[in-house]
């Protein structure tokens, strides 16, 4: 208790305030531009579409049972959630935090780090459920979505914004030139994007490539996004969705730990 | 009796192999405007904050940090909720709008939406600022972007107002400006905690202030008390040493030279003028002691960095 001051009486807001208070700013900082930010998910599929559901697809016969245009367009609508919430919680983050000293205001203010840290992620997945949802949009337009069970997709793109953001946030907090995620993106992401089911699907890859895709977070991402799509459920999506959802909480907190440290001194 | 706002016993904070700062005591009392005067690196925004919970202090179980009832090891939020803070470095959403700025601080605090808009206009008014409320941030000058800062630090109307070098880089006409508004806000009951390398600013605004120096207090005081107790009171700063080799300095004149200056301090206005009276005009200064003279002499003419 008190000894020495006069002590004041006084209520923070309460931890859902602080949390939306975090991801309001992002919100309208990046809606500030929201035109030359929201576009790419709309044109982006049309490419993917074309130049390789149209293109390739037209040797490739069907893959599952499925034509290959259809294959693809369930796949495509998760990588563009896994690379925003990596852009937003790498360059995004450091910028913030390094060059525009963002948090430096904000952590001054009634914020801490967790909250600063978590409503990032909330709003990186946020930002993954609505290009998930613009890709949808964009592929069910072309009659290339079978099922209803579709509209969940954006849910998976949100699940996918929050592990990607997690897992950026914790590369982040080792980097100390921005130049260096150039290794995370060629080296990490863009394998993850080739390698998890998304273009082509991993039975006829040879044994060493399956196993490691069984680790990438992006193939348990696609595949409960496939099955929405096409409506066909299996019960092996729980095991994807318990490796989301434990990806989710380990890296968050060691994201947190090493963040936390880096903010304060 | 307890009319204090903040109270620090044995503060101290070390980074991996320097002491940034060692031991301090002080005691700031509520709607006082107390000032950490000391060169760059002396330890005074590592200071700051360590009250704001951005950075923690050694063996906190051995010193003691207390505001308003709250040490920043636990009760971070509660501080920080009674406090605004403007920082060294200007930090301002460059792509939002002056009003938009505020708009988010206003969230941060959790204050209600309709509360909001009422108070951001209250502020843009108190500083001068409400023609400028729908320009972007880089179309202000850096005097507007200070008063906008100390705006937001004012958004949830704090008890405690922390400034780090709040005037550094601005014009003078800014820098009165911004004195005034502090010397308003402390009449209204705000304390006050400031950082600054400029003497003139400590000595217009701070009631109180310390000087540190390499992370230790070196002195504290009221800035007048300081200078009567510390400095003889009067100084001739003669700018060519050449002038005063062969000059004779009676008993009550002390000598301090640089290698192109040369400093006499005496509490005999008398004396000094006698020496002065001999030199052309135009080739010294004669005049009050300030705390600048005081600051160099107890921090030492060379740089620290």
């Amino acid at each position: 208790m008190s000894k020495w001051t006069e002590t004041l009486q006084v209520t923070p807001p309460p931890l859902l305030s602080r949390l939306f208070s975090v991801w309001y700013r992002h919100y309208r900082v990046y809606t500030k531009n929201l035109i030359s930010n929201g576009f790419p998910p709309f044109i982006e599929p049309l490419f993917f579409l074309a130049g390789i559901g149209l293109g390739l697809g037209h040797y490739v016969g069907l893959i599952e049972g499925v034509e290959y245009v259809k294959f693809l367009a369930a796949g495509i609508t998760i990588p563009p959630a896994m690379f925003t919430a990596s852009f937003e919680c790498t360059f995004g983050t450091f910028i913030r935090l390094e060059y525009d000293k963002v948090y430096d205001g904000m952590l001054s203010s009634s914020i801490n780090v967790k909250d600063l840290i978590i409503g990032e992620m909330l709003f990186a997945g946020s930002k993954s459920f609505f290009f998930s949802s613009a890709v949808l949009f964009v592929v069910s337009l072309f009659g290339l979505i079978p099922s209803p069970y579709a509209l969940f997709t954006p849910f998976v793109g949100f699940l996918t914004g929050l592990m990607f953001a997690a897992l950026s946030l914790f590369i982040t907090s080792f980097v100390t030139n921005i130049n260096h995620f150039n290794f995370y993106f060629t080296g990490l992401l863009t394998p993850m994007f080739f390698f998890s089911g998304i273009v082509f699907p991993l039975s006829e890859m040879p044994r060493g490539l399956r196993i490691a895709a069984d680790f990438f977070p992006l193939t348990h991402a696609a595949n409960i996004a496939r099955s929405f799509c096409f409506g066909n459920f299996s019960l092996s999506l729980y095991l994807d969705l318990i490796y989301i959802i434990c990806f989710i909480i380990v890296l968050t907190f060691f994201a947190l730990i090493r963040l936390e440290k880096r903010l304060i001194t | 009796m307890k009319n204090k706002a903040i109270f620090a016993e044995n503060v101290s904070k070390t980074f991996k192999d320097v002491q940034a700062v060692k031991g301090l005591d002080f005691q700031v009392n509520t709607a006082e405007c107390f000032g950490f005067l000391g060169p760059n690196g002396a330890g005074k925004t590592t200071l700051m904050q360590i009250l704001i919970g951005r950075c923690r202090r050694d063996t906190p179980d051995k010193s003691i940090v207390e505001i308003f009832g709250f040490d920043p090891e636990i009760q971070e939020l509660e501080i920080k909720y009674l406090s605004g803070v403007v920082p060294q470095e200007d930090n301002l959403d460059v792509d939002l709008s002056v009003r938009q700025n505020l708009l988010i601080y206003t969230r941060f605090y959790g204050i209600k939406k309709r509360d909001a808009q009422e108070r951001i206009d209250e502020l843009l008014d108190f500083m001068d600022l409400s023609e400028k409320k729908d320009s972007k941030i880089r179309e202000l000058s850096g005097g507007m972007k200070r008063r906008l800062i100390i705006a937001r630090a004012l958004i949830n109307s704090p008890r405690l107002l922390i400034l780090d070098e709040p005037t550094t880089g601005l014009d003078p006409q800014v820098r009165q400006h911004i004195w005034d508004k502090l010397r308003q806000l402390q009449k209204d009951g705000v304390t006050i905690l400031l950082t600054t390398h400029y003497m003139e600013e400590a000595f217009q605004i701070c009631n109180r202030l310390i000087i540190m120096h390499k992370g230790e207090k070196i002195l504290q005081g009221s800035p007048k008390n300081l200078i009567w107790e510390n400095m003889e009171s009067y100084v001739l700063e003669i700018l060519n040493p050449d002038l005063v080799t062969g000059v004779k300095l009676s008993g009550d004149i002390r000598k301090e030279e640089t290698e192109t200056r040369v400093f006499l301090y005496s509490e005999n206005f008398a004396s000094l003028d006698n020496i002065a009276g001999s030199m052309k005009p135009g080739s010294f200064f004669l005049r009050q002691a300030n705390l600048e003279d005081l600051f160099l002499r107890t921090t030492g003419r060379k740089l620290h960095e």
